[in-house]
């Protein structure tokens, strides 16, 4: 995985204000939403599909969603720690 | 408007013959049943091409004599020249023979053909062939009932001689009938000028007709009848092959440049025997006679008389020709090309939409959208696959399985006009949005327009190297040939298909992290591709130089893929700067794509085929 990348996203995120960063947190949200609806329809016909080369296919389409999701979640977690790291620096009251 | 209005007259004339006279009635039902008898026969045939007749044309016509024999023979054994020159055709059009080859098919095809008026003459009008009819009427429906591809094309065949014999014995009832009532020979015109009249009346019977061999049906059973002199038969004759020249000129005309330049060549071909066959009309008379009583047949027998005239005037033509073959070919090459079609012009590139950044980048995804859909088109026919079917939930592997035909294509005249012209267009507006200054995700979005358009192209240069070999094997008759290069067809149309699915997604549900999946396909497919081609030479199933071509035009083929994909994903609308950012974040890279591949191939040893196989359904 691009490790690399995430944090320079991280760095990125950081740098931002927090409008910006409230608005790269709703478009994660917004991507990982439209691949949940996607994993939950290729699952459906997942089930509906007997074994053989169409099952194989679905069942890489959604292989490649989970690896997409999975991600998201990792920039997720990475993004509200770098946040919440940052609050507990920052002096009180500032 | 000319056409309805000729079909119009067409069909009162016919309303009021068949109302005024019952043997005209007959007769016409004939000429009805004799054309249906004919299509069906080539419908027959045509579900043989494709392997057969395909595989003996591309082996018969490296030498003149082989190609004109190759025309003889395909055309009496099916009596349809109007399927071998389609075929012909179709095959100078993707460069699978030479012109010259193809003109020596057309003329074999037109001595061929002379074989219908010897088994009409012969056959037809002397024994009693309705007989013959019926069990082949019977036999052939019983065929077409079946499932099986090849029992039906037999139960066409079978149709065919059924309606043809049919056709005949209504054609000779009618004549005798109509005898008793009506004397045409009153009409005949002695001399040259009743020769022209009467070649006039052969050709335009012919054209509208659509058949030499209905008219040679007509021609004969008059004669057999009396209702016609012999000399007025024999330039009747001719006025029939020149009426199937102008048929084929029509034909061509819609052609591509093959088909056009050997339309011509049959339009020379049977004007020019028809010239000499007027000019010298009584020593070619005077040659018949000669030589019908050198093979016994009786000086009055005027129907083999006609038979044997049909044939010697159109071996006069061979003869006069062939020699000079090659020379006609070049000529033709040399002065009949392409007329220059206008080229594609931008739609959405104009001055005002350089105003703002917005509308500058929402014209360039426009026009590089069309920009891939006349590439798809392009592609599409490439693969020699209908853009429809690719679009429909049609099987693919089926459609690629059921090809018989490389559709013809002039992929440098195509790329001409439909890609180069656009692509210059869209590159000289962004030069001159660039020019007025735009920065951040504007000045991103239009270098990602720019290397769509670039891909796009660069999809298109794919398949032209491509096509190329598609052209030479892709219709192979051996399977271990032809199975991998139906593999790489299924392959691009099933992502071009997958691709237009993802186009025409609604912009709330569509993420361009979808393209991934297709990313995986490509590879896996490409693994299995090399995985076996390499146990098929281990095997020794398969020359090495064989499977280098296929390997090279593998890696042509995921380089369209590719292309394709990357360009696609620049033409997805994007949502707000930030959404796009995070699906370039979440986007798998080329290693991430490789592990799961792996992993699949692991897990999926036998079914790895998956990207070719089972998308295509």
């Amino acid at each position: 995985m691009a490790y690399k990348k995430l944090l320079d996203k991280l760095r990125q995120f950081l740098a931002a204000d927090q409008a910006a960063q409230r608005k790269e947190l709703d478009s994660i949200r917004k991507v990982t939403k439209k691949l949940k609806s996607k994993a939950r329809e290729l699952g459906a016909k997942l089930e509906e599909t007997l074994p053989g080369e169409e099952h194989a296919e679905i069942a890489a389409k959604l292989e490649i969603i989970e690896a997409q999701r999975s991600k998201a979640l990792k920039l997720i977690r990475e993004l509200r720690s770098g946040r919440d790291q940052e609050k507990a620096e920052r002096p009180p009251g500032s | 408007m000319t056409r309805r209005i000729l079909l119009t007259i067409l069909f009162m004339g016919l309303g009021y013959g068949l109302w005024l006279s019952p043997s005209f009635k007959e007769i016409a039902a004939g000429v009805a049943l004799f054309l249906f008898g004919m299509l069906s026969l080539e419908r027959g045939f045509r579900s043989f091409t494709g392997g057969t007749l395909e595989r003996v044309l591309r082996a018969s016509t490296n030498r003149l004599w082989k190609s004109i024999s190759f025309g003889i023979v395909s055309t009496t054994l099916m009596q349809s020249s109007t399927l071998v020159s389609l075929v012909t055709i179709s095959f100078v059009s993707a460069e699978m023979i030479t012109l010259a080859a193809g003109i020596g098919v057309i003329m074999g095809a037109n001595l061929g053909t002379t074989t219908g008026a010897w088994l009409i003459a012969g056959l037809g009008l002397r024994v009693d062939i309705a007989a013959y009819a019926m069990p082949a009427l019977v036999f052939g429906v019983v065929l077409l009932l079946q499932d099986s591809r090849t029992l039906k094309g037999l139960g066409y065949i079978a149709m065919g001689v059924g309606f043809l014999f049919l056709g005949i014995a209504y054609m000779k009832s009618g004549f005798d009938a109509f005898t008793q009532v009506f004397d045409l020979s009153a009409y005949a015109i002695p001399g040259f000028a009743g020769v022209l009249i009467y070649t006039g009346i052969g050709m335009a019977v012919t054209v509208i007709m659509q058949s030499s061999h209905a008219t040679l049906l007509v021609i004969i059973t008059a004669l057999a009848t009396n209702q016609i002199s012999y000399d007025n038969a024999l330039a009747l004759a001719i006025g029939a092959n020149l009426g199937s020249a102008v048929t084929t000129a029509i034909g061509g005309m819609t052609a591509d440049l093959g088909g056009k330049r050997l339309a011509i060549a049959h339009v020379f071909f049977n004007l020019l025997s028809a010239v000499v066959a007027i000019s010298l009309i009584h020593q070619v008379a005077w040659t018949v006679d000669y030589l019908a009583a050198l093979i016994g047949i009786g000086a009055d027998d005027h129907l083999l008389k006609l038979a044997l005239f049909h044939t010697l005037f159109n071996l006069l033509g061979v003869i006069l020709i062939a020699p000079f073959t090659f020379q006609l070919a070049a000529a033709l090459e040399r002065y009949v090309r392409f007329a220059p079609k206008p080229m594609e012009q931008p739609r959405y590139l104009y001055a005002g939409a350089l105003e703002t950044p917005g509308t500058a980048i929402s014209a360039l995804r426009k026009e590089v959208g069309r920009l891939y859909d006349n590439a798809y088109d392009l592609i599409a026919r490439g693969l020699s696959l209908e853009r429809a079917l690719i679009d429909s939930d049609q099987s693919i592997k089926d459609a690629v399985r059921a090809t018989q035909r490389i559709m013809p294509l002039d992929v440098d005249d195509v790329y001409e006009r439909k890609i180069k012209s656009l692509h210059s267009a869209i590159i000289a507006f962004i030069s001159e949005t660039q020019g007025r200054g735009l920065e951040g995700a504007s000045a991103e979005q239009l270098y990602e327009l720019q290397q769509a358009s670039r891909n796009i192209v660069a999809a298109v240069k794919g398949m032209k190297h491509l096509h190329k070999n598609l052209s030479r094997h892709a219709m192979s008759a051996s399977p271990v040939v032809r199975e991998p290069y139906d593999r790489i067809r299924a392959q691009i149309a099933k992502l071009l298909r997958e691709i237009q699915q993802i186009r025409t997604q609604e912009a709330e549900t569509v993420t361009s992290l979808s393209l991934d999946a297709l990313k995986l396909s490509l590879e896996t497919s490409s693994q299995q591709f090399t995985a076996d081609l390499n146990e098929r030479l281990r095997g020794q199933r398969l020359a090495p130089t064989v499977a280098t071509s296929m390997m090279n035009d593998e890696a042509y083929s995921f380089e369209i893929g590719e292309r394709l994909i990357e360009a696609a994903k620049a033409l997805l609308q994007p949502g707000s700067v930030h959404d796009e950012a995070v699906e370039n974040m979440l986007a798998l890279d080329d290693e991430d794509i490789a592990q799961i591949a792996e992993r699949q191939s692991h897990a999926n040893p036998q079914g790895a085929h998956h990207g070719l196989q089972e998308t295509t359904r």
